[in-house]
């Protein structure tokens, strides 16, 4: 890696620890091997959201040539939410491609990814379903937003229709996520989500 | 009241030039709506790099508050070291932002932006100002009217 990378993502990590957010909770970031070329995040969902009481874990990768190129950061929580890929955890967020600055730090990028999570931008979508369901339904879109941070990211809300239409399909024999990821598709509706695994 | 032509950012032809029939096409499926000018939009990519002549001309700036970082590699400035500085007064290493202008033209820390050397952006610019420009204009037009 090249120096210039590896001596600031050193300088940003003691920065990290010292700052408020990781105090608080909010964020938080670790270190995954010695060479400081990949590191893991994570962030609370905030408050008055459906992610609130989530924990979101994310991948950070930092190019060689950073920080003239954004780090390449993904979900590795899964998540329902219209800018994030409900498949890989791609993020579309125009600073982590054309808008990156040099001075943006992994401390503040953690806290946009917080705030999109606050508000979305389903216009710029990342999943075509989940934004077309953030648009159209948005109550269904918030419950099962709600499910998915229960379920994935440790959140308090459980919510015993969509467990119980979970169920039925696990009964089937049907993987759990594949499950979930058919009924939150077709809006819950069961006999849809049915129809589209067995055909 | 600026002249028609300019206004249009048209000019006469010169004596023996033909009309680039090219960009009456063009201007003809904008005006239509085939087409959707991407004007008011940002540009789609990364903006190139500063214009050389502006990067020569950054001027240099020595230190003497120690407790500064270059936002670029986050180090510590030293005493009597000198730094280039932005037109909006924020202050690099050199070779920090020399690598970074040289990619793309805005400030890392404030996004200013500096000229660039790319003819297609400085025209995309230059539109996307007069077109902000003709709405205010027509916006103030129509208050005038109805207030």
């Amino acid at each position: 890696m090249a120096n210039i990378a590896a001596k600031r993502i050193k300088r940003e990590f003691k920065e990290v620890m010292k700052s408020e957010e990781v105090a608080g909770g909010a964020i938080k970031l670790e270190l995954v091997n010695d060479s400081w070329t990949e590191l893991q995040g994570e962030i609370a969902g905030p408050s008055d959201t459906p992610y609130e009481g989530g924990t979101f874990v994310l991948e950070i990768k930092v190019p060689e040539t950073y920080p003239f190129n954004p780090p390449k950061i993904r979900f590795v929580t899964k998540i329902w939410h219209p800018n994030v890929s409900s498949v890989t955890g791609a993020i579309c967020l125009d600073i982590l491609k054309d808008q990156w600055a040099a001075a943006l730090t992994l401390r503040t990028v953690l806290l946009s990814l917080q705030a999109l999570l606050s508000a979305a931008e389903p216009n710029d979508p990342q999943d075509a379903v989940v934004a077309k369901q953030y648009k159209e339904n948005p109550q269904l879109f918030h419950m099962t937003a709600r499910h998915w941070t229960n379920v994935y990211a440790g959140g308090p809300a459980s919510i015993v229709e969509f467990n119980q239409k979970v169920q039925r399909l696990l009964d089937m024999g049907v993987d759990e996520h594949d499950a979930r990821v058919a009924l939150s598709t077709y809006d819950w509706e069961l006999e849809r989500a049915t129809e589209q695994l067995f055909s | 009241m600026t002249d028609y032509f300019q206004e249009m950012g048209w000019r006469e032809l010169e004596d023996g030039e033909q009309p680039n029939h090219l960009l009456h096409m063009a201007r003809f499926l904008i005006d239509f709506g085939m087409y959707d000018d991407n004007f008011t939009g940002e540009w789609p990519r990364l903006p190139p790099p500063a214009s050389k002549e502006s990067v020569k001309n950054l001027k240099e700036v020595k230190i003497e508050d120690e407790n500064q970082n270059c936002p670029i590699c986050l180090k510590k400035f030293n005493i009597n070291d000198t730094a280039k500085e932005m037109p909006c007064h924020h202050l690099f290493h050199e070779k920090c932002i020399l690598t970074w202008l040289n990619q793309t033209n805005s400030c890392p820390f404030c996004r200013h932006e500096l000229p660039t050397d790319n003819e297609g952006y400085e025209a995309f610019k230059k539109e996307k100002k007069r077109s902000e420009q003709r709405k205010e204009d027509i916006e103030a037009l129509h208050n005038s009217m109805f207030s």
